[in-house]
């Protein structure tokens, strides 16, 4: 709960959002996921430098905030961005929830029984991993639907990697998703900066929710389920 | 995090296997080549799902061997950080546990582990909280955060946490 009040307190104004990052390693880490949903990274670094002259000109602590950023910017760059930069990197990979890679993995498990006529060709220890984590944690009863409903979140700006992590996660609040997926508090850095900070994750709040309803009967009845 | 994407690779082929099956004698060994290994890029290469594209042979100067540059679709695991996922743990110390999911191996430490839960060490050591309620062993089901990766030339490890909120046990197979 400590760590949803400070997320609604970084939208209160931009200045302070620049010094709260330094907190805690928490609440860093969510400064860090600031930059997580910028464009490119020229672009990042010229917002943080605007972010830095605001705050440098506001009081002492604001000060502190920005040169401490300063040299920790370029860390703080690489690592939250893992995610985004593989995602350009691996241009056409598509981001797979486990229900639907379970699915795949054993259509390939059926084939290859069928088709075993060359004994050399075994399966590798690695599969049988993937296959048996992707069914343990396939929790859907139907796969195109819960990708049909969570796709209608993609036009309030939430990326394929979020939209799998939310389907593996099986949430069962909003909340919850927010506290598993940081990166959907984030506010987005574009010409409306003040405005959308107040409202992004009011905007999620709502047809995440929504979605989440929509999916919540389509799980697997789990009997040995605590 | 499972993906779908599409690799490209340089398979070198002997001549012994030329004639009517060329192109089955490619699949198998690409194949047998890169199912089941790991990279830092793409992560583990669980399955090949299809062949995209075989571009032309080329010949290498001085072998018989010939190039050909295949693309072709498969599903790989790759872990992120920051990315939440559901382990089953395999092995409890006092420094930590160590989970695993699908083939990334994950460890969690004890400075990771709630304040609340203490290392029992015995014939089946775990991590139980004061007042007994939950317990981690093995077999358990637990759910973690991923917040580093390291690459291996053929696997990739993780560390992880639970000491967030909406982390922890999922499943006591005692229960």
């Amino acid at each position: 709960m400590e760590k949803n009040g400070k997320g609604f307190s970084m939208p209160k104004s931009s200045l302070k959002s620049t010094p709260s990052k330094d907190d805690s390693s928490q609440k860093s880490k969510e400064g860090r996921k600031v930059q997580f949903n910028n464009g490119g990274s020229p672009e990042e670094r010229f917002d943080y430098s605007k972010s830095n002259g605001k705050s440098s000109s506001s009081a002492d602590k604001g000060g502190n905030g920005s040169t401490a950023n300063g040299k920790a910017s370029k860390s703080k760059e690489k690592e939250p961005l893992e995610l985004r930069l593989d995602q350009d990197r691996l241009k056409n990979a598509k981001c797979l929830m486990d229900s639907e890679a379970a699915e795949i993995l054993q259509g390939i498990q059926d084939q290859m029984t069928l088709l075993s006529q060359d004994a050399t060709i075994k399966l590798p220890v690695s599969f049988h991993k993937g296959l048996s984590y992707a069914q343990a944690n396939a929790r859907y009863t139907n796969t195109h639907s819960v990708r049909r409903v969570l796709d209608t979140l993609k036009k309030h700006g939430v990326v394929d990697g979020e939209i799998s992590m939310i389907a593996n996660a099986c949430p069962e609040t909003a909340e919850e998703v927010f506290a598993l997926v940081p990166s959907l508090k984030v506010q987005q850095i574009d010409a409306f900066y003040i405005q959308t900070l107040q409202s992004k994750k009011s905007i999620l709040k709502e047809p995440l929710e929504v979605a989440l309803m929509v999916i919540k009967p389509l799980r697997k009845v789990d009997s040995t389920s605590v | 995090m499972f993906f779908h994407i599409v690799l490209e690779r340089n398979m070198q082929l002997h001549p012994r296997h030329f004639g009517r099956n060329l192109r089955d004698n490619l699949v198998s060994k690409l194949m047998k080549d890169v199912e089941g290994t790991c990279s830092g890029k793409h992560g583990f290469v669980v399955a090949i799902t299809g062949i995209e594209n075989v571009g032309k042979g080329l010949i290498r100067d001085g072998t018989g061997f010939v190039t050909f540059p295949v693309k072709y679709q498969c599903v790989v695991f790759r872990p992120f950080k920051g990315e939440i996922l559901e382990a089953v743990v395999t092995m409890v110390n006092k420094m930590g546990f160590f989970a695993e999911a699908g083939p990334v191996q994950i460890f969690v430490s004890n400075h990771l582990i709630p304040d609340d839960m203490e290392f029992q060490s015995g014939d089946m050591p775990n991590y139980t909280t004061s007042d007994g309620s939950i317990k981690i062993q093995k077999d358990s089901e637990v759910r973690l955060k991923i917040i580093g990766t390291r690459v291996d030339a053929t696997e990739i490890f993780c560390i992880g946490t639970i000491k967030d909120d909406f982390l922890g046990v999922i499943n006591d197979p005692t229960a």
